[in-house]
C-alpha cells in the first residue's frame, strides 16, 4: 500500500488548491444538470409515458447506490481513478482503463458542446457561423481550464445559484396545464418503467467524475453527504421538469416535441418581454460551460497522471479534438448518433461501477485473508 | 513591478562620505552651509525650504551663541529641542538632512553629525471628504501628510496594538509608505505579504497610493481594483477593527486597505450609519444600479439586433416609433452615445468646477436635445444611456467606477455578435476572472465563491449590529469575534 502511495506522488494536491466538502453539492449537481435536462422528457415518455415520473425515482436510487459505491472504492484507495486502476489491473491494463475514462470524458464533453451549439443553432441563430463561434467559445472554455480546479468549482457554485431561480418559470405551464394528468395511472408495465429509467438516467450522468476530483476535496469523507445531497437535488430538478413538462403536453405531444423545457419557456410572458427562450438559452450557457470545463479538466487530468504530461497539453490537445469534432458533426442524424453512442457508454461506464466495487472489495478480502 | 530588487544602489557611491552628498547640495540654491563664529565655532547646514528657520533662531543659536561647547554631545544636552540624534552614518545624515533636519558639526571634515529635527510642516488642512461624501457620519478626509494620515487614525482607535510600520519605497523619492494593522486581529501573514510587496517595489517613483495599489496588486492586468482605495479615515479604522491592513502613503490623501472582496467596494459608509433595513435597501439599489449600468446598453443592442420577437407588442410600437428615423445599426447608435458620455465625463474630470457644470449643460441638455432632434439617436436610447451613467455614479468607491465604465464595452461587441448568448458569455469570463483573482492572497469574489455564509451578513445586505458578531472571515482575522452573541440577543420573556 505505501508502495502505491509512493510511486505516484502526483495523486497527492496541494492543501491551497483543495476545496471545502461542501462544494461536493455544486460539482456534482452542476456536472448531472447539463443539456439533458432540456429534451429528457420525450423519451423516457417514450417508454411509459406519464408513469415515467416513477422511473425517475428508480434511477434517481440506483445513482445513489453508485454514488455510495464509488465513495467507498475510492475510500480505500485514497487516490483517483488512476490509483484504482492501477492498483486492481496493475499498470498497464489500469493505465489502459484509466485512459478509456479519460476519452469518455472527452466524449461528454463534445456531446454537451455540439448539443448546445445545436440548441443555439435551432432556437437562435439558424445561420450561425459554426467555425467562428465554437473557436471563441473553446477560447473561452481554454481559459477556464486555465484556471484550474477551484476556479472551475467556482463556476459550478455561481453556475447551481443562478439556474435555481429558472425553475421558478415552471410556474407558467403549470398553471396553463391540466394537473390531472398526474393523476397515477399504472397503465405501464414494471418492464416499461424499468427501461424509461435506464433513459433517465443517462439524465444523472455526471457522478462518475468524482472518480477524478476526489483528491481535490478536503476531507473527502465529510464530502459523502453533501455529494448526496447533491445527487438529490438533481432528481428534484428533474422531477418538477418533468412533472411541468406532463403538466403541459399531452402524452402524443410529448413524443413531438425534441427540447421540452426550452418549449415551455416559450409561453413565460411578462409585460417587458416575451420569448423567454432567449434568455433561458443564454442563461443555460452558465449550465453548459462548467459542465463542459469540469469534463474537459477531469479528461485532461488522467492523461497527466497516466503519462506524466503537462496537463495543459492535454487540454490543449482535446480543445483542438473539440473543435475538430463539433465542426464535423454537422447533421442531426450524426448529432443523434453520438449522443446514442455516448449515452451507451455512458451507460456501460455506469454498470461497471458496481464491477469495480466487487473487484475491489474481493481484493481487500485477499489481502486481509493474506495477512 | 514587484520583482526582486536589484542590488543597484544609487546612495552607494555616498556611504561612507557626508560630503559627497553636501558637494550634491551645493548645487541648490536653498541648501545653507555656513561656519559659526563666536564662542564655539561649529558647521551649520540645512534645506531652508523644509526646515523651520525659527528652530534655528530661538532654540539652536542663542544656545550656541551663548557658551562655549568643545563637542556635539555638550551641545545636545543644552539645545532646547527633543529627539536630537548624534549620527556618523553618512546614510542616515542624508536621509535626516533632506527630510528637514539641521545638521550641525564641529567642523567641515569630521564625520560626526548632530541632527536636530525642524521640519517645516506646510500642507493642506483636513478637509471634508469630496470623492466620499456621506450626509451623516465624521466628515475628515486625508490630506497628503503621512503624519498628519496616521493623526486621524490613531485618535479613532486608541488601542496599544495599532502599530505602524515603514518601509521606504522608491529609487529616486525614497517616499515614506506606511503599513497599519492591530496587532492581535490582522492575521500576520497578510501584514507580511503587504510588508514584503512593499519591500520589493523596485521603481523610481511613487508620488500617490495609487502606485503602490498598480504595483503591488496580485493581478496588475485585471481591471479591478485590487486594494481598497478611500479617503475617509473612519473607514480605514473600521478595516483596521476588521483585521485588515491599511497602507498609507505620504504624498497621498488616500489610504488602501486590503484584503477586500468585490461586495466591499459596493458598501458605503452610510450603510454603518443608517439603521440595518434602510442600509440594506440602499445597497441593494446600488447593486442593481451597478447590474443596470453595465448591461442596459448591451442588451438593447442584443434585443434590438438578434431577438426582436422578445419585445412585447405595446413596448415595440414605442421604440420602433424612437426608431423610425435612425441611419444607423443599433450598435452604432450605441457606441457613439456611449463615446459621447465618456467623453463628457472625461471632459468633467478635467475641467475646474465652474465650466464643468457648463460642459454638463452643454453636454447632456443641448448635444443630446439635438442629437435626438437630428436623428441621429433613438431617445429610447438617450435615457438608457443617460440612466447607465448615472447609475455608474452611485458606487460608493470612485475606482470601481472606472472599471465599470470599462467592462460594458466587451458585453457591447458580444451582444452585437451573439447577441444575449454572446453577453452571456462575456459573463461568463468576467465571473471566471474574478473567481481567479486574489487579494493580497486572499479570494477576491468572496463570499459568494468560497462561499463563506456568515459574511453573507455584510454583502449584499447589512445585519443589525447584533447580528455581526463574528469579524469577516475573509481577512481570516486571529482573533474573530466582535463580541459574545449569547449575552447580547439572550431572549426575554414578556414584563421582565
Amino acid at each position: 500500500m505505501n508502495k502505491i502511495t509512493r510511486s505516484q506522488p502526483d495523486a497527492n494536491v496541494p492543501e491551497n488548491l483543495l476545496v471545502t466538502p461542501l462544494f461536493a453539492l455544486f460539482l456534482i449537481n452542476a456536472m448531472q444538470v447539463g443539456v439533458g435536462i432540456l429534451g429528457f422528457e420525450s423519451y423516457i415518455a417514450k417508454d411509459a409515458g406519464y408513469d415515467s415520473w416513477l422511473s425517475i425515482l428508480i434511477a434517481g436510487a440506483g445513482i445513489h447506490l453508485l454514488l455510495w459505491m464509488i465513495y467507498q472504492i475510492l475510500h480505500d484507495t485514497n487516490g483517483d481513478i488512476v490509483s484504482v486502476h492501477r492498483e486492481v489491473f496493475g499498470k498497464y491494463l489500469g493505465g489502459f482503463l484509466s485512459f478509456i475514462f479519460s476519452i469518455y470524458l472527452f466524449l461528454l464533453s463534445l456531446v454537451v458542446f455540439r448539443t448546445f451549439i445545436e440548441v443555439i443553432q435551432v432556437w437562435i441563430f439558424p445561420r450561425l457561423q459554426l467555425w467562428f463561434f465554437t473557436a471563441v467559445t473553446l477560447l473561452l472554455i481554454f481559459y477556464l481550464v486555465h484556471g484550474g480546479f477551484r476556479l472551475i468549482t467556482g463556476l459550478c457554485v455561481i453556475s447551481v445559484l443562478l439556474t435555481l431561480p429558472l425553475l421558478l418559470l415552471k410556474f407558467f405551464p403549470i398553471q396553463a396545464g391540466v394537473v390531472t394528468n398526474l393523476y397515477p395511472h399504472i397503465d405501464h408495465s414494471i418492464l416499461e418503467l424499468l427501461k424509461a429509467a435506464k433513459t433517465s438516467v443517462l439524465g444523472f450522468l455526471g457522478i462518475e467524475l468524482l472518480f477524478v476530483f476526489y483528491p481535490f476535496i478536503k476531507n473527502p469523507n465529510n464530502s459523502k453527504k453533501w455529494a448526496h445531497y447533491g445527487v438529490f437535488l438533481t432528481i428534484c430538478i428533474y422531477m418538477v421538469s418533468a412533472l411541468a413538462s406532463f403538466i403541459y403536453f399531452s402524452e402524443k405531444q410529448l413524443e413531438q416535441v425534441t427540447w421540452a423545457t426550452i418549449s415551455l419557456w416559450k409561453i413565460v410572458e411578462f409585460p417587458f418581454i416575451e420569448r423567454f427562450e432567449y434568455i433561458g438559452v443564454a442563461i443555460w450557457l452558465y449550465v453548459v460551460i462548467p459542465n463542459i470545463c469540469l469534463a474537459l479538466w477531469a479528461a485532461s487530468r488522467i492523461p497527466k497522471r497516466i503519462f506524466k504530461v503537462k496537463q495543459i497539453y492535454a487540454v490543449a490537445c482535446y480543445c483542438v479534438l473539440l473543435y475538430i469534432g463539433s465542426i464535423l458533426l454537422n447533421e442531426r442524424r450524426e448529432l443523434e448518433f453520438l449522443n446514442t453512442f455516448a449515452n451507451w457508454i455512458g451507460f456501460y461506464i455506469l454498470m461497471y461501477i458496481p464491477v469495480l466495487f466487487l473487484l475491489k472489495k474481493l481484493r481487500g478480502i485477499r489481502r486481509k485473508a493474506d495477512e | 513591478m514587484v520583482r526582486e530588487r536589484r542590488s543597484r544602489n544609487q546612495s552607494n557611491s555616498n556611504q561612507g562620505n557626508v560630503h559627497s552628498f553636501y558637494k550634491a547640495l551645493k548645487e541648490s540654491n536653498d541648501f545653507e552651509i555656513y561656519t559659526l563664529t563666536g564662542k564655539t565655532s561649529c558647521v551649520i547646514s540645512y534645506l531652508s525650504t523644509i526646515s523651520e528657520i525659527k528652530t534655528l533662531n530661538e532654540s539652536i543659536l542663542p544656545t550656541l551663541k551663548g557658551k562655549e561647547f568643545q563637542s556635539l554631545e555638550e551641545i545636545k544636552a543644552n539645545i532646547p529641542v527633543e529627539n536630537i540624534r548624534i549620527s556618523e552614518k553618512a546614510e542616515d545624515i542624508k536621509d535626516r538632512v533632506l527630510n528637514g533636519h539641521i545638521a550641525i558639526q564641529m567642523s567641515q571634515k569630521d564625520k560626526q553629525a548632530l541632527l536636530i529635527p525642524a521640519f517645516s510642516t506646510k500642507g493642506r488642512k483636513v478637509g471634508i471628504p469630496e470623492v466620499e461624501f456621506s450626509v451623516v457620519g465624521p466628515k475628515e478626509a486625508f490630506v497628503e501628510s503621512l503624519e498628519v494620515n496616521v493623526n486621524l487614525i490613531r485618535k479613532r482607535l486608541h488601542t496599544p496594538n495599532l502599530i505602524m510600520k515603514e518601509v521606504k519605497v522608491g529609487t529616486v523619492t525614497s517616499t515614506r509608505v506606511a503599513v497599519l494593522y492591530i496587532d492581535g486581529i490582522a492575521n500576520p501573514k497578510n501584514v507580511q505579504t503587504v510588508i514584503q510587496r512593499l519591500k520589493d517595489i523596485d521603481y523610481d517613483q511613487i508620488i500617490d497610493s495609487s502606485f503602490v495599489t498598480q504595483m503591488i496588486a496580485d493581478n496588475s492586468n485585471s481591471p479591478f481594483p485590487q486594494l481598497l482605495d478611500t479617503e475617509r479615515p473612519d473607514r480605514v479604522t473600521e478595516a483596521l477593527v476588521e483585521g485588515k491592513v491599511s497602507v498609507l502613503v505620504d504624498g497621498s490623501p488616500h489610504a488602501l486597505t486590503c484584503p477586500t472582496t468585490i461586495v466591499e467596494f459596493f458598501a458605503a459608509s452610510d450603510d454603518y450609519f443608517l439603521p440595518w433595513h434602510l442600509a440594506t435597501v440602499f445597497r441593494l439599489i446600488r447593486l442593481f444600479a451597478v447590474i443596470f449600468s453595465v448591461l442596459s446598453t448591451p442588451l438593447y443592442v442584443a434585443i434590438l439586433t438578434h431577438h426582436h420577437e422578445m419585445i412585447p407588442e405595446e413596448l415595440l410600437a414605442t421604440i420602433i416609433s424612437s426608431r423610425a428615423d435612425i441611419p444607423f445599426p443599433p450598435i452604432l447608435e450605441v457606441i457613439i452615445l456611449e463615446l459621447a458620455i465618456e467623453l463628457l465625463r472625461e471632459a468633467g474630470a478635467r475641467l475646474p468646477a465652474k465650466i464643468g457644470q457648463t460642459i454638463g449643460i452643454v453636454g447632456g441638455i443641448v448635444i443630446g436635445t439635438a442629437a435626438v432632434d437630428a436623428g441621429l439617436t433613438s431617445n429610447v436610447l438617450l435615457i438608457i444611456v443617460a440612466l447607465s451613467a448615472l447609475a455608474s455614479f452611485t458606487t460608493p468607491v470612485y475606482q470601481i467606477g472606472n472599471t465599470i465604465r470599462l467592462i460594458r464595452f466587451p458585453f457591447i461587441i458580444g451582444a452585437q455578435m451573439w447577441g444575449l448568448v454572446g453577453v452571456s458569455m462575456v459573463m461568463v469570463f468576467y465571473i471566471g476572472h474574478l473567481i481567479k483573482l486574489t487579494s493580497i492572497g486572499n479570494p477576491f469574489f468572496a463570499p459568494l465563491y468560497p462561499l463563506r455564509f456568515t459574511d453573507l451578513k455584510d454583502a449584499f445586505i447589512r445585519l443589525p449590529f447584533d447580528k455581526q458578531s463574528k469579524r469577516p472571515v475573509q481577512t481570516r482575522p486571529v482573533e474573530s469575534t466582535r463580541f459574545d452573541p449569547r449575552e447580547t440577543n439572550k431572549k426575554r420573556d414578556i414584563d421582565e
